[in-house]
């Protein structure tokens, strides 16, 4: 690549993070959206050693489940295939939850604690109440090989817009609202309609279309618009299941799509 | 049988966020929507997860 490209942050938390990258073409958008979505290794559970289970679910239901929780994934810690081990043992009657797991490394544990497993039970005719007790291996492992191992949720990009103001509208016709969602870069300000959260209008700047309601005849009152595409400007919307915050998550994607550009050009020379 | 982990759909994790949807929506009185958007389950996907789910472990218990 002979540019840089210029990333611009418009939400940014742990979880999520809304951000315009200019600069790249729509296929390499797609590039690091795939890249997130399948290729971050994360932790999660692949292989469960049931000791006892005397819940309503099967050990298979159970297994299932414990797959899908997420586990917090140190960077640089792991490499694709290490395993950590996790345990659990919950006796009725009470739930069992995923933060009552307990790892063999103090990194790893699960990222939601409150999402209930199984609710176990002492039933009145029984004479022992059910009990679940399993050790269970977290492998880490690809969003390409099993969902489960997903870091990124939802993860999708749409071209930065940009609003040209026309003409006025016809003074005598009805105002009909126009719905746009995304984000705008304002290149209008002087139409511009201070809208809340975002102060006066300014060109340039990059407004999320929710702050006008994603009705684009509150921004431009009384004016003809039009939309168009910014070219090479995308805006991300990301989205981590907790294993890692969105910030690891996409610069270990940007990371894994460089190791192939890199070895993808060395074979090529050889 | 028990709340599903994560949205069928986009992946996100819902089964979090279950047991406080329940007591406020479905045992309490405030209103799903209202409830759904203060949990920050935005997607439509997501919402009917929990919208539409039913716990069943206590009703089939006994039959153990």
């Amino acid at each position: 690549m002979t540019e840089n490209f210029e990333v611009q942050f418009i939400d940014r938390d742990e979880r999520t993070a809304r951000f315009l990258v200019r600069g790249v073409s729509p296929a390499f958008a797609n590039g690091l959206r795939r890249a997130i979505i399948a290729d971050v290794p994360t932790l999660s559970i692949d292989s469960v050693r049931i000791i006892e289970n005397s819940s309503v679910m099967f050990d298979e239901q159970i297994s299932l489940r414990l797959g899908l929780v997420p586990l917090t994934t140190p960077p640089n810690e792991f490499e694709e295939g290490d395993i950590v081990t996790l345990a659990l043992d919950v006796e009725g009657p009470e739930t069992a939850y995923s933060g009552d797991l307990r790892s063999d490394h103090e990194l790893v544990e699960p990222a939601d604690t409150n999402i209930p497993i199984i609710e176990l039970k002492y039933p009145e005719t029984a004479d022992s109440p059910q009990r679940l007790e399993l050790e269970a291996d977290a492998v880490m492992g690809r969003g390409r090989d099993h969902a489960k191992n997903q870091g990124g949720v939802a993860v999708g990009y749409r071209h930065l817009q940009t609003v040209v103001v026309e003409d006025d509208a016809d003074e005598y016709s009805d105002s009909e609202p126009e719905i746009l969602r995304g984000v705008i870069e304002e290149r209008a300000a002087e139409h511009a309609v201070a809208t809340d959260g975002t102060g006066e209008p300014e060109n340039g700047a990059l407004v999320a279309t929710e702050t006008f309601d994603n009705d684009l005849s509150k921004r431009y009152p009384d004016k003809e618009v039009s939309v168009r595409d910014v070219d090479d400007a995308f805006v991300f919307h990301v989205e981590s299941d907790g294993s890692m915050s969105v910030d690891e998550l996409v610069t270990n994607a940007a990371d894994s799509l460089a190791e192939r550009a890199t070895e993808l050009e060395q074979a090529v020379q050889l | 049988m028990m709340v599903p982990v994560r949205c069928f759909t986009c992946g996100k994790v819902v089964g979090e966020h279950w047991e406080e949807f329940k007591e406020r929506a479905k045992e309490g009185d405030e209103s799903p929507e209202a409830v759904l958007d203060d949990l920050g389950i935005e997607r439509p996907c997501c919402r009917r997860m929990l919208v539409s789910h039913k716990d069943l472990v206590d009703i089939v218990s006994p039959y153990q």
